[in-house]
Parts: C-alpha cells; structure tokens; sequence
C-alpha cells in the first residue's frame, strides 16, 4: 500500500507541481524597461561610504560593557571639570559686604605658608572652607619644602591649620594659637585686617 | 535593510552609554548645586543635638558661624559623633559666657573672647573688657591672651599682663610685639610664665593710633 493509494490528490498535487509554468512572453521586455526607465543611482566617493554608509559592528558583551563604562567616565569627568570651574564659594567662605566703605572684604589676600621638607601633599584647613582638606591645596615652591597658598579672606579671625598627607594636622608655628578645641590639637589663628593681614 | 538590522543593537547600545554618561554629569552637577547638609555624616542623635544647638544659639541671637564650624572641624577631623556634639556644646557654653561677661560686642570680638575662656581664662577677668572704648577692637588682645595660655602661661599672669596692657590703651601692635617676643623665648627653651614676666617689662603701654584717645566707657556694667 502506498500514500497515493490513500490521498488521490498527491498524484494531482505532484502532476500540477511538474506542469511547466507557461509565461508572458513580452514580460521580460516589460521587466527590462521598466528597470531602464528608473535612473542609475549615483556612486559616492570611499571616504563617503567608509564615513557614512550603514555598517554591521559586532561587539561582545565586555566589549560594549567597557565601551558603557568609558563614556561614563568621560561624563563624570567632564562633570568635575564643569564643576571645578564653578565660583561656588564653599561652607563658610568669606562673602563681599557691601557695606564695608573701603574696599570690598574678600579683596584681602592672605598668604599662607608652611614648611614640611617630607610630605607629598599639603592643604590648609580652616573656617573659611568648612575644613575640607580637599578645598585648598598648597603649591610646593621652588624651595621643595616651603608651601604656599593664596586665599582672599574676609576681615576678621580665622581659625585654621595645615594638613599634611590628609591625615596629620598641624598648626602654624608662625601663628598665635587657639586653644584645644576638643579634637586634641591646637589650631592656628590668623587677625586678618582690612587690606592687611597680621 | 539586513545592514541596518545588525546596526540598531550597537546603536542602542551606544545611546543607552551616552544617556547614562549624561544622566552621571547631571547627578554630578546637581549633588553640587544642593551642598548636602555636612551634618548628615555624623550619627542622627549628634546631628539632632547639634541642630538643637545652632537653633538656640540663633534664638539667642550668639552666632551660629563659630559653632557650625566647631562641627565641621570635628567631622573633618574623623571624630565621632559625642565628640563632635560635646565640642559644640563646650563652644556654645563658652559663646554664652562671652556674651554675659562682654555684652553686645562684634561677631568675631566675642569667638575670640570666648577662646579665651576656651583657654581657661575665667569670665570675671574677661568682663573687665566689658568697659568699651570707643572704635577700639579687642580682637588682637583676646587672640595673644588665648595663645599666651594655651602656650602655657599661667592664666592669672597671662590675663593680668594683657588686661594691664589693655588698660594702659595697647594698640594691636603692641600685643602682637609682646606674643612674638614671649613665644620666640618660648621656643627657647625659657618657661612661658618667666617669658611672659620678663617681656611684659619692657613692653610700655601704647595710646591706640587712632585718632584720639579712648572717649572713656560707653559702659560701665559688669558681672
């Protein structure tokens, strides 16, 4: 017994699917014409395609995770960059008085100094950047082991200190000293007057 | 259309990286702009007993400057949250008595009084100040008074020397004169109350520079 016993249309199926498809013979011509009627598309320079032309680019997943996390670490860089460009005056910097008569108060530029032959890194701290360590960092000078900063400041007392490799406070030996506050070291105190600082 | 197919996953890939690279500058920029409150490093209670602090220093009318201060140089300082709040409260019991001892004087006249008594200068000594004179600007005596202390002086000696001088009408210089001679002989080696009674020798009082001589007390009150 075979399948065609069964289904009397295979045998019509397999007839008609062997019947060889008769065609317009005047479709080929009308295909052709058709196709010599549209215009040729214009062929654009290499540096075009390479530049602009759609193309197939493959990545791996680490691939594109690496490529993710390099784009954000542009953004956040260029964020601090922005950022650092601000004039935003931190926690408790001096603000220009108006009504000081002479001139204006954060005019009064006071320099600091301090020597630390050994360190590699030294910031002053104080009431007039909310003593963040980060804030003001000190320039090493020629000497090696003299280093300085410039801060305009407002006229008045000012508490502050020098902090050498993030971790070790210091007062300024050149300096009055205020008394332990509580955090077991003395600060420093520095009288700023108005154009002059003692 | 096959090409563009296999384009669209890069593409998005690349534009959910650029989004999340804005989205960090954004938060970057806006965490900036808001200045978080640097009090939210400490532990709630210490933060909560601070916060109580500057909001009765502020209802007393003492300043609030030297006391947030005083908090932030713990903070920086790595110290805990107790420590933070007993050197605040030490400072605002200091900024209370200043004010007591001195009354209405200039913001940075009375942090620097209140160091005194910081130092261990005791209120009676510092109300004598309470005799203004005036345009006259205690703040160079009170710092040189706090160091002379702190540097070891005897209290007694080191408020009496400063008071003497005060009264005799110093001017900044003076003072200033006087502390760097006593803390060069310091540096020495010579013992800080024997500086301070060799040097207060030599030093005469001075008429203030200013114009003219103090116009005598605008007030006479004391404790």
């Amino acid at each position: 017994m075979t399948d065609s016993d069964q289904h009397p249309y295979v045998e019509w199926i397999a007839r008609e699917a062997q019947r060889p498809v008769v065609t317009d013979p005047a479709a080929r011509e009308r295909i052709m014409l058709a196709v010599r009627a549209e215009p040729m598309p214009q062929r654009r320079s290499r540096v075009w395609q390479r530049v602009f032309e759609p193309r197939a680019l493959r990545l791996s997943p680490i691939a594109s995770t690496l490529l993710a996390a390099g784009l954000v670490g542009i953004g956040v860089i260029t964020g601090k960059v922005v950022n650092n460009r601000d004039v935003r005056p931190p926690v408790g910097e001096p603000k220009v008085h108006a009504e000081v008569p002479q001139l204006p108060v954060s005019d009064t530029v006071v320099k600091f100094v301090f020597v630390a032959p050994e360190a590699s890194k030294v910031s002053v701290v104080g009431d007039f950047n909310g003593w963040n360590a980060t804030t003001t960092p000190m320039v090493r000078t020629a000497n090696d082991s003299v280093w300085t900063v410039t801060l305009p400041l407002t006229a008045g007392r000012h508490v502050y200190s020098f902090v050498v490799d993030g971790s070790s406070w210091n007062a300024d030996p050149h300096a009055p000293l205020a008394p332990d506050d509580g955090f077991g070291r003395p600060n420093s105190v520095r009288i700023v007057g108005r154009g002059s600082a003692l | 259309m096959i090409r563009l197919a296999a384009t669209r996953p890069v593409l998005r890939q690349l534009c959910s990286s650029l989004l999340a690279g804005i989205l960090v500058v954004l938060c970057t920029r806006t965490g900036a702009a808001q200045d978080p409150d640097p009090l939210l490093k400490l532990d709630p209670n210490s933060r909560f007993a601070i916060e109580l602090m500057l909001d009765s220093a502020k209802a007393e009318g003492i300043p609030t400057r030297p006391l947030l201060s005083r908090a932030l140089e713990g903070i920086n300082r790595k110290a805990d949250g107790k420590t933070v709040a007993a050197a605040v409260r030490k400072a605002l019991g200091h900024l209370r008595t200043a004010r007591s001892a001195l009354g209405g004087v200039a913001e940075d006249e009375l942090i620097a009084a209140a160091a005194v008594l910081e130092a261990g200068a005791k209120p009676a000594q510092l109300a004598v100040f309470r005799v203004r004179h005036k345009d006259r600007n205690d703040l160079a005596a009170f710092t040189y008074w706090a160091d002379l202390i702190t540097r070891g002086v005897p209290s007694e000696d080191a408020s009496s020397a400063i008071t003497k001088l005060w009264q005799d009408g110093a001017d900044d210089a003076t003072f200033y004169s006087l502390w760097k001679s006593v803390q060069s002989d310091i540096l020495q080696g010579l013992n800080p109350g024997a500086a301070l009674q060799n040097r207060i020798r030599e030093t005469p009082g001075r008429a203030p520079s200013s114009k003219s001589p103090p116009d005598g007390p605008q007030e006479t009150q004391s404790l």
